[in-house]
Order: structure tokens, then sequence, then C-alpha cells
């Protein structure tokens, strides 16, 4: 009995269209007013992107509480690097005891942001930063770090053209 | 303007029956089975459009509803799926051109014999009039669709009943041929 | 009130052709939209927003101000709009591709087959019982004459609008088979199968309100229903509506029975090989289709012109007073309203309920749906015969 009433009588039918039916009136309703948003898209260009923690983007090198660059040239990264897309020129430069990267290229067009550089990385001196629009329209401009591993602290060229430069 | 429009509305029948003869001819004189389907289509639609020129409004949407919407439907789908190479169409189709021009004549001839009272007659038939005890409190000018159904439910309750039930037979028997073919 | 001559009613008729065509065409592409809005705040998402108005020109300009302080911009439910227009233009311009192999003449006269039958539908529908309005004096020719609320008041206007109905399959099959493809061939049979098992449910299940009714003529059908029955009719007319309104579904190709299209997992049936605005016309018939199945629901379930559906409205009207009895009066402004709503219904049940395989949807057809309406005929016939 209660079979055939469930056949005869939609009420899964019934049910599903109440629970769009409520989507649909509180995105309705709360589209330009609330300030955390029902609606579980991103306006992306124009607001900016929430990105998880975790996200794996472009290489950085990072610099410690001096302003030094904190990489001692232990090729660790290099090693181990799959796709072998980090290349490391050891040199010296005064005042500094440990050894200083004169060359730190990092060729993005190859890598599959897997993150075992900083994983074997014994100074935290590199991590993966956050910067996922990367896009460019030369192909030179993925390969960062050339010029004394300088461009690998900004903002690239490459994800530029992305960015909405209102 | 206003007497051309009246006169075109007076020979409503007649342009719908020219269109209607027109489209017949198509449909034997077209190569393609499916453009004659078409032309039947039309033909059907152009006498659904007599009826109405005659006010009989039921008639002229079942014929639309019948023909148009059913059968001629069912006949495409059989002329669409047959439907084979153009040598082997040709052979069926076209080459069989004598014997339908025989059909013709013949069919005219039977329907001229049947409906001669009808077609020579003077005065109207009196199939078409309503018994006045049935036509009660009915303008069967104006409403046509009630007029047949109190005709055909009380006058022809029979025939009526007695045609249904020879659909039943052929619906049936069309599910013991399909059903035979398939074991 | 003067009346008019034969060319006078002829040219009266043309300008209810014209407004009829215009409100269609005003509808459907605002149905269009807000199938992209409303499906899309049914899935928790913002539907079309990406269209030109929110960067460039004044709108752009004032979007982004409101971008750079941090607010969502006011004109935010509206700003895929102009992809209506781009979407039109889209179809207009593209290149109308012919397939070497196919049948020039049906493959022209299909898509204006589909076109042709969804839209003569109107003729028989009737948006307000008696005048609509008065033109005025001043209006050449026919001015100060009255313009009637439908077309056509034809005595057997249901099934005018249901053989009319009927005839749009042709449009699909013919259309397929003209493609001279395998594709549009196998969706057009399978598309036709489909409208042509559910007309089956569909004409059974307006026959109740007929019975109900006693009546073929569209104004006097919807009418009586709205004003006319006695409270226990209710039973009948809610069932047949649900019967009705899953029949229109099927009838018109939508989801959960878009067995023709399907998009993410068959070929897109009959219509492979069109483009341009030959694919533009059953595009524009699919949706023409919907409203005139929406317009049948309100005037036949939904009260038509009058404010309440399923026939309350004739229990309230006694008991309305004085000062509200501007809602127990016909208007075509509910019927409008009705037929919007059922256009909603068309998107809500669109982003709710999953396709059906094919053969569940040919075995709700003939196993579920017949016996229901059939049942539902006899009680509209019991109803008939002891109450009204």
């Amino acid at each position: 009995m209660h079979k055939i009433l469930r056949t005869l009588i939609p009420f899964d039918i019934a049910k599903g269209l109440s629970i769009t039916g409520r989507h649909f009136a509180k995105v309705f309703f709360t589209a330009n007013r609330r300030k955390v948003p029902f609606h579980i898209v991103s306006e992306y260009p124009e607001v900016v992107a929430r990105i998880q923690p975790r996200f794996r983007g472009r290489l950085t090198l990072l610099k410690d509480e001096q302003g030094e660059i904190k990489c001692v040239c232990c090729m660790a990264c290099e090693k181990i690097c799959p796709t072998q897309v980090i290349t490391i020129e050891k040199g010296k430069k005064e005042g500094r005891k440990m050894p200083f990267p004169v060359r730190y290229d990092f060729e993005m067009e190859r890598c599959i942001f897997c993150e075992f550089c900083v994983e074997s990385c014994g100074f935290d001196s590199i991590i993966l930063n956050h910067q996922f629009e990367l896009a460019a329209y030369n192909r030179e401009d993925f390969s960062l770090g050339l010029e004394g591993a300088e461009n690998m602290f900004e903002p690239s060229q490459v994800g530029k053209f992305s960015v909405a430069d209102d | 303007m206003e007497h051309l429009l009246e006169t075109i509305g007076r020979n409503m029948f007649a342009i719908f029956g020219v269109m209607a003869l027109g489209a017949a001819a198509l449909m034997v004189a077209f190569r393609s089975a499916v453009h004659s389907v078409l032309a039947f289509l039309f033909a059907m639609l152009c006498i659904a459009g007599c009826f109405l020129a005659l006010e009989a409004e039921f008639l002229g949407m079942a014929q639309i509803l019948v023909y148009a919407g059913g059968i001629v439907v069912l006949f495409l789908f059989v002329v669409m799926l047959v439907e084979m190479s153009k040598k082997k169409e040709k052979e069926v189709f076209q080459l069989q051109s004598r014997y339908a021009v025989a059909a013709v004549l013949i069919g005219a001839a039977v329907f001229v014999g049947v409906f001669r009272k009808v077609i020579f007659g003077t005065a109207s038939p009196e199939a078409l009039v309503l018994r006045p005890e049935l036509a009660e409190g009915l303008n069967v000018a104006r409403q046509n669709a009630q007029a047949v159904s109190r005709s055909l439910f009380a006058d022809y309750l029979l025939p009526f009943e007695i045609l249904s039930v020879i659909l039943l037979v052929a619906l049936v028997g069309a599910v013991v041929l399909a059903k035979t073919e398939r074991v | 009130m003067p009346t008019p001559t034969l060319t006078q009613s002829i040219v009266i008729t043309l300008i209810q052709c014209v407004l009829v065509v215009a409100f269609v065409f005003v509808v459907v592409p605002l149905t269009v939209f807000a199938e992209r809005k409303v499906l899309g705040y049914l899935q928790q998402r913002l539907g079309s927003t990406r269209v030109a108005s929110g960067h460039i020109g004044i709108t752009g300009w004032m979007n982004r101000g409101m971008w750079k302080m941090g607010r969502v911009p006011v004109l935010s439910y509206w700003r895929g709009i102009p992809g209506l227009v781009a979407d039109v233009l889209k179809l207009i311009l593209k290149e109308d591709i012919l397939p070497a192999k196919a049948d020039k003449f049906v493959f022209f006269i299909a898509p204006a087959l589909s076109m042709v039958a969804a839209v003569v539908v109107f003729a028989a529908v009737s948006f307000v019982p008696g005048t609509f309005f008065t033109l005025p004096s001043w209006f050449p020719y026919v001015g100060g004459l009255p313009v009637s609320g439908g077309i056509a008041d034809v005595n057997v206007g249901l099934l005018w609008i249901l053989g009319v109905a009927s005839v749009g399959v042709y449009g699909i099959v013919l259309a397929g088979w003209a493609s001279n493809s395998k594709y549009p061939l196998l969706g057009g049979l399978r598309s036709a199968a489909q409208m042509v098992s559910y007309e089956v449910p569909l004409a059974l299940s307006l026959l109740a309100p007929v019975v109900l009714s006693g009546s073929l003529n569209f104004g006097e059908m919807s009418s009586r229903m709205a004003i006319g029955l006695p409270a226990w009719a209710l039973a009948p007319q809610i069932l047949g509506f649900l019967i009705y309104l899953t029949c229109g579904f099927a009838e018109t190709n939508r989801l959960p029975f878009d067995m023709p299209e399907a998009e993410n997992e068959l070929v897109a049936g009959f219509h492979t090989e069109y483009s341009g605005m030959k694919f533009g016309f059953f595009y524009l018939a699919e949706y023409i289709n919907m409203t005139v199945v929406a317009a049948l629901a309100s005037g036949f379930f939904l009260g038509g012109p009058w404010l309440l559906p399923f026939g309350l409205q004739g229990l309230v009207n006694p008991y309305l007073p004085a000062f509200l009895s501007w809602f127990g009066e016909p208007h075509a402004i509910f019927f409008v309203v009705k037929i919007i709503f059922i256009l909603f219904t068309y998107i809500w049940v669109r982003g709710t309920i999953p396709r059906y395989r094919y053969d569940q949807v040919m075995s709700v057809a003939w196993k579920y749906l017949i016996p229901m309406t059939l049942f539902n005929l006899l009680l509209a016939a019991v109803v008939r015969c002891f109450a009204v």
C-alpha cells in the first residue's frame, strides 16, 4: 500500500523540487546583498579568487629577515626535480659565508608543480606561491630567474595578461 | 476591396478544392516517395479547408487531427524506413503508373456511382439534417460538434459501436501479426 | 458599438495576429534568458553574467566602480541580458549550411512546418473573454472598433489546437529524413515516436476539461472551468493538471523527456545537420511550443484570465467584497502571469529531475499516464453526471 501510494503521489519529485526551489529563492534574494554569497561560484576577474592554502602555484625563492636570499645552493631541488626545470650556478658573495646562487633558472613551461623541490629543501628557502594566472604571449616569459634570480621574487610577466587591470 | 474579399470568401470551397486536386496530382507525379507524402499531407489540409468552407468545423478539425496528425505520419514512417536505393524505388513506385491511372479512373467511377444523388441532386441530402427532437436547444449551424455528437450517439449508435469493434479487431490483429513474426 | 465590415474585421484580425506574434516573440527570448539565469540559481550558480554590459559603456563604467568599492553591481541580475541580442544575431548571421546530399526542398520546409505549427496554435487561444480593448477613435480605418481577446473564436478550438500541434511532428520527422544522415534520421524517429505516444495522454487529459465544461471552445472552456464548477470538481482538475503538465513536458521535448536533444549523451537528434536560422526556427518552435502548453495549462486548469486556479474563483466570487471586485473579473494579465509561472515550472523541473531512459519514457506514457488519464476522465464524467 505504501509503495503504491509512493508511486501514485510523486513525493520524491516534490522533495527534489522543494530543494531546488529553496536554492533558487536563496540565490535570487541574496545574490546582491549577502557578504558571503549563497551561490558557490565566485565572480573571478572582478573579485579576487579564494585559493586553498595548499595550492601549488609558481616556484618562488624566499629571503630572510636581512633581505638575503635564503638559498645556499645545496642542489637538492635540482637533483630531485623530475622534469629538470631548475638549474643552479653556485657562486660567492662578499660578506656571506654560505654559497650564493649566481643563477637560479626555473623554466616554468616544463614544470609540473609537484612540489618535490620544496619538500627536499633543507633550508625552507623556496615555496610554491599562490599565483595561478600563468599565461603569457611569449615563450621567453616562462623562463624565470635568468638574471641573478632577482625576478623570482615578484609576480612575473607570466600571468600579467589575465589579471584584471582596472 | 470589400467586393473582392467577399468573392474570395464565397469561393473558398472552390479554392481549397482546386488546391487539394493540385496537391493530389503532385502526389502522383512526384518522384520521391517522401515528397509524395508531403503533397498528400497538403491535400489533406486542403480538404480540411474545404470542410471549413462548408462550415463543418468539426469535420475539418477531425480531418486535420486524424489524417494530417495521425495517418500521414505513419505513412511517412513507413516510406522513410522502406525507401531503398534509387533503382529499387523507381521499380516499386514509378513503373506502376498505368495501374495507378486505372485505379484512379475506377475509383472515380465508383465514387460518382455511389454519390450520384448527392452530386447531381438538387435538394439537400437528408442525412445532413438533424432530427428536430435531437436538435433541441442547439444552434446547429454554430454548434457543429454538439450536433454531430448527438446524431452519432442517438441515431447512429450501433454503427458507431460496430466501427469501434472493427477498429479493435484490426488493432488486435496487428498485435498478433507482429507477435508471430518475432517467434 | 458599430458593426465592422468584412475588410475591417480582417484588418482587426491582422492586428490581433500582430499582437499575439509580438507577445510570443517577447516571451520566447525572455524565456531563453530566464532559462539560463533560473537554471543557474537552482544549482547555486549565477547564470550568464559575462556579456558586454558588465565591461563596456556606461553600465560597464558603473559596474567597474562598484567592483572597486567591493560591492556586487546592482544590475547583477540582468548582466546576461545582452547575451540575448548576441544569440539572436549569431543565429541570423551564421552561415546556413546545406548538406551536399540533403533533400533541399524538404530540408528547407521542415523548420518552417515546425515553426508554423507552433505559432498557428495561438489562433484558437483566447486571452480574455469578450472584448480585450477598443481601438482609439483616431486609429486609421478601424478606429473605435472592439478587439476581442482571441484571434478566432472557433467552436472546436481544442480540436484545432490538438490537430495543428500534431502537424508539428512533421517538422521533426522530415528534418531528420531530409538531412540524409544517420544520426538525424534516428533522432527524428526517436522524437517523433515519443511525440506521437505522448499525444495520446495529452489529448485524453484535455478531455476531462471538455467533459467538465461541455464545450470545445477555448474561451468558454476556460471561463466554465474557472467559475462554473462545484468544489468537488477539484480532484479531476488537479490530477488532470499534473498529467497534462507531464505530457506537455514530453510533447515539447523538454527535460526530463528530452530524448531528441539529450545534449550530454546522444548526438543532437533531428537538427544535427541544421545551422543558422533554420536551426533557429527549431529553437524558436520549441520555446513557442512551451508557451502554447503553458497557455493551455493556464486556460484549462489554472483558471485562465481569472485569478484563482482550479475553479476556486467560482467558489470565492460570491463572497468577494465589493472593493475587491477587480480580482473577481477576468484580466489578460492574470493569464499572462500564469503562462510565465508555467514556463518557470518548466525550467524548475529541468533543473531538478534527471533524464529518463528511452524505454522508461515510453513506459511512462503507455503504462502509467494513459490509465491515469482514463481514470481521470471517468472521475470527470462522474462529477459531471452528479454535480454539474
